[in-house]
């Protein structure tokens, strides 16, 4: 039933909010790394919150008393990485102005207005991930659009924030937190609102304004570092949000399955709604109603002047969407295969390998994307251990044929293990030099003399698991199929 | 809508003024525009609608600060070309008291609460960020509701004062209110106060407030209020439950003990000094313990004694003895000082000189070349009847003027001091107090060394 939905008839509506951190030294109101590297705690800071003041008067003090009289909020503390302004013991500092100025250029990346003056505000959120109880934000940008298939699509407005503190576990009544993300500087992009796209479209749209966010120098690129929300209402229904998706591979699928279960239901209410690995939503809290802010009082406001933004147009990288273009046409990766290329921290290093003609691009793509992803996964394999030098050595290895693709995860899964050692060595202790032809040949010849019984695909499944790794899976099946019709 | 600044207003402007630049005072005036008005200023290419905010006094008077519908605020600077246009809505931006009405509870102890500053109840109104100077205890209550299951609680705003703007008037006031406070029943005192002279303001009471027979706390926050993490709740929940119910008929101050929200200390009044500018747990006893601490988290409510030096609850008559002399000055030794500059302090009528490690200022007993003597200089402060009294910049320990030489001669012409470990800030407090007293030095001399109200530790505890 999922493909009869005609988006365009149950009016869908959607809008989309794009967090980046932005890979500034150090963090947006102190003098903290940004490199969320620190594996040991130093220490816990036990804290609570009590209710704030609310447009919704005394009923809602009343409710937010009652969340959080007996709520506990534990915060872990990590060496150079968090400092008394995190913890809420020390005025914010200045603000960060690389950061600023990263921020104003992907406002200006997407044709946004600059307010004359950036004004700080401080925005309530009580569930402890901001040790303050609210969260620093300013708005860079508004009024801006990108391009998308010939329309115009609107960037509502672009904010520069300080990303909040990592859940660690989550209790009862307790909560606790890394405080090594608290402050690190995020942009927030928020479209207006989309009419008229299917959830695909969506979908293209967020690697679209990701693609562009990336364009500029100081961004961080990894796990976690870029995420959405999405609202989405059909006909005359309430706006939903949900909030956190970090995969982008999965949002068309999300807004399916939000607009299915939208259409399910008689009656709906505003709400706020976490995503589930699968696509599927499930409810955190009611929307609250227009964000309520108020001036952060200790961080003057900052005068743009008309010469610098000047200055930061006259030096704005070129956008990565003339990339994603670029790669789709030259390389045939697919629009999804480009968009996370061009999104992976990879992407320089990529383009440095398939330079060489002999290199299948999609593969050294697919490694960088889905392979790299797999072994962390799956495997618990620490890909942070990999350096250039090996993923270098292991393309020309695959270019001069010294080995198959199929080598790929073992090889890397080896090195991550002892960076310290080659792909030869990993070639050669894992036994994966490529097998020769007329090896394998011999091979299938005498197995498939030797069980006249087994069909072709029992064949091609003995050959593959006895020297899996060493050969090309399509040369295996080529070569059954000569000795085994059937 | 509400909640209390406790302590410091942020620097933002308190209602009234809009500091604006005439030009732009002068086309508000013209649109009869005010602040919380709707408005859309066009500009250029740029048109914006939203709520005329005022403009933060760091923020640049010659630009409007405009709060958008998405909740935002952004600067647009003014030029002949900008256009400003009313529109229909808008709120006039006002405080509206809490209309909560509480029956006291018989059972429970009353409490008096006193505001020894402007900031120190206030409440925020969110839309411009405006800051309210407000306090009655149903304003309280509304915020923090965990009180009324503590106390009764009565009072009300003495002043509205920075805790850097306090003076030896306000100490006057505040005692005088106090012992009003206790005349009429109170169980105990809460005195909310500005952190930054707190424990000036403690030991001025402590030494005013003679025979007291309750508690009385003070109390202020190193965060805003506004803020759902401001220490204020936790310090305000300690300060009531240790006027309400702690055993201890001193005057102390109630702040975060450590940097988590579990409890609070109740300092001595006269042995307690900011060591901080703010951290939460900024406020710490200087070489003893703190009389207890009030459980915030764990047990909630209850008070664990650590000392045992202390009055207890009694019957007796309070007196109050607020005879105080201002003419004091606290001075820092340091390498270089000046016989010039100790001579200049012949215009006050008393001296505290916060002298280094175990009592020192420069003495030059080796008669150096290069090094000066301010010790003529002292001596002759003292010849003509000004009191010098020594303690420790250190902070932490005991004078012993006995060991070095400098310390020996010191002693000799008497400064005051040796063998006391009070802070420079009660040493100071002391003075002031005594010299509203005396002036005849030898009394002067044997006021200081009496140990009126814990101000002289006996004994150094190992911690």
């Amino acid at each position: 039933m999922a493909d009869e939905i005609n988006y365009k008839r149950i009016k869908m509506k959607s809008g989309l909010e794009i967090h980046q951190q932005l890979n500034t030294e150090r963090k947006l109101f102190c003098n903290c790394s940004t490199a969320m590297a620190k594996r040991e705690t130093i220490m816990e800071v036990q804290r609570k919150l009590h209710p704030v003041a609310s447009e919704l008067g005394e009923v809602d003090m009343a409710a937010q008393y009652e969340y959080l009289r007996d709520r506990i909020f534990n915060y872990q503390v990590f060496r150079g990485e968090s400092c008394l302004v995190e913890l809420d013991e020390e005025p914010p500092h200045d603000l960060n102005r690389r950061a600023l100025h990263t921020a104003l250029q992907i406002a200006l990346l997407l044709n946004c207005e600059i307010p004359e003056e950036v004004h700080i505000m401080r925005k309530t959120v009580i569930d402890g991930s901001n040790t303050t109880g609210f969260q620093r934000t300013a708005i860079v940008g508004m009024n801006g659009y990108l391009r998308y298939k010939g329309k115009k699509i609107e960037i509502a407005q672009v904010c520069l924030e300080e990303d909040a503190a990592a859940i660690v576990e989550q209790g009862e009544h307790t909560a606790t937190y890394r405080l090594n993300r608290l402050g690190v500087p995020l942009v927030e992009i928020s479209t207006g609102v989309m009419q008229g796209f299917s959830p695909e479209d969506v979908q293209e749209i967020a690697y679209l304004i990701g693609i562009i966010v990336r364009s500029v120098e100081k961004v961080k690129h990894g796990i976690g570092s870029i995420r959405q929300d999405l609202n989405v209402s059909i006909r005359n229904g309430p706006r939903v949000e949900i909030k956190g998706i970090q995969e982008l591979g999965i949002l068309a699928k999300v807004v399916k399955k939000e607009v299915e279960r939208q259409m399910s239901l008689p009656k709906m209410k505003h709400e706020t709604r976490a995503v589930n690995v699968d696509g599927t939503t499930y409810f955190t809290r009611p929307l609250p109603g227009s964000a309520r802010m108020y001036p952060e009082t200790d961080v003057k406001s900052i005068t743009i002047t008309k010469e610098y933004i000047k200055g930061i147009r006259a030096d704005l990288p070129e956008p990565l969407t003339k990339k994603l273009t670029r790669f789709k046409s030259k390389f045939k990766l697919s629009n999804d295969l480009a968009a996370q290329v061009i999104n992976s921290k990879y992407l320089e290093l990529f383009e440095k390998i398939v330079k060489n003609r002999r290199l299948d691009a999609s593969v050294v793509a697919n490694t960088f994307v889905s392979t790299l992803k797999d072994l962390r996964r799956r495997e618990r394999v620490d890909i942070r251990q990999l350096e250039s030098r090996h993923f270098i050595d292991l393309f020309n290895k695959l270019a001069k044929k010294v080995i198959v693709k199929e080598a790929i995860p073992d090889i890397l899964k080896y090195l991550a293990k002892d960076p310290k050692s080659s792909v030869s060595a990993a070639v050669s202790e894992l036994n994966l030099e490529v097998m020769k032809t007329s090896d394998l040949i011999r091979m299938v010849q005498a197995l498939a003399k030797e069980n006249p019984d087994l069909n072709k695909d029992k064949i091609i499944g003995v050959v593959m698991s006895r020297v899996r790794g060493r050969v090309n899976s399509e040369d295996v099946v080529r070569i059954v199929k000569r000795f085994r019709k059937k | 809508m509400p909640c209390f600044l406790i302590l410091r207003l942020p620097l933002f402007l308190v209602f009234g003024g809009q500091l604006y630049s005439p030009e732009i005072e002068k086309l508000l005036k013209q649109k009869k525009v005010k602040i919380g008005s709707r408005v859309r200023i066009t500009k250029g290419r740029g048109s914006y609608g939203g709520i005329l905010m005022p403009q933060t006094d760091l923020g640049n008077p010659n630009s409007i600060v405009l709060k958008l519908d998405n909740g935002y605020n952004i600067g647009v600077a003014y030029d002949k070309k900008l256009k400003l246009r009313k529109l229909k809505g808008g709120k006039k931006v006002r405080f509206r008291p809490s209309r909560l009405t509480i029956r006291p509870d018989p059972t429970k102890p009353m409490v008096s609460m006193l505001g020894c500053g402007g900031t120190i109840a206030s409440r925020i109104e969110y839309t411009t960020g405006a800051v309210f100077p407000v306090f009655s205890p149903n304003d309280l209550l509304l915020s923090f509701p965990q009180l009324k299951d503590i106390a009764n609680l009565r009072g009300h705003k003495l002043f509205d004062l920075l805790s850097e703007d306090i003076t030896l008037e306000h100490w006057q006031v505040i005692a005088n209110e106090t012992a009003k406070a206790i005349d009429k029943g109170a169980d105990g005192v809460v005195l909310m106060h500005g952190t930054d002279t707190m424990h000036y303001t403690a030991a001025a009471l402590s030494f005013m407030l003679q025979g007291l027979p309750v508690p009385v706390v003070l109390v202020g926050s190193q965060r805003s209020s506004d803020r759902g993490s401001s220490d204020n709740a936790m310090n305000l929940t300690c300060a009531v439950t240790a006027a309400a119910k702690a055993d201890i008929a001193q005057v102390m101050v109630c702040m975060h003990a450590s940097i988590n929200d579990d409890y609070c200390h109740l300092h001595a009044g006269t042995k307690v000094r900011k060591m901080h500018t703010s951290r939460r747990d900024a406020f710490k006893s200087v070489n003893v313990l703190p009389y207890a601490k009030v459980s915030y988290i764990e047990k909630p409510g209850s008070i664990e004694y650590l000392r045992e030096d202390f009055n207890r609850r009694n019957g007796g008559r309070l007196v109050v003895d607020d005879k105080i002399n201002s003419n004091v000055a606290l001075v820092y030794t340091h390498p270089n000082i000046k016989p010039e500059f100790i001579d200049s302090l012949r215009a006050y009528d008393g001296v505290v000189i916060a002298g280094t490690g175990l009592g020192h200022m420069p003495t030059n007993p080796s008669s150096d070349n290069l090094a000066k003597s301010i010790l003529p200089s002292l001596k002759s402060l003292i010849a003509i009847g000004i009191p010098v009294v020594i303690a420790p910049q250190t902070i932490f320990g005991r004078l012993n003027m006995n060991v070095y030489t400098t310390g020996r001669m010191l002693n000799e012409i008497g400064v005051i001091g040796n063998g006391c470990d009070w802070t420079p800030e009660t040493a100071l407090v002391k003075l002031m107090w005594v010299l509203g007293h005396t002036k005849e030095p030898n009394r002067v001399r044997d006021m200081m060394l009496k140990n009126y109200v814990g101000e002289i530790s006996e004994r150094t505890d190992t911690r």
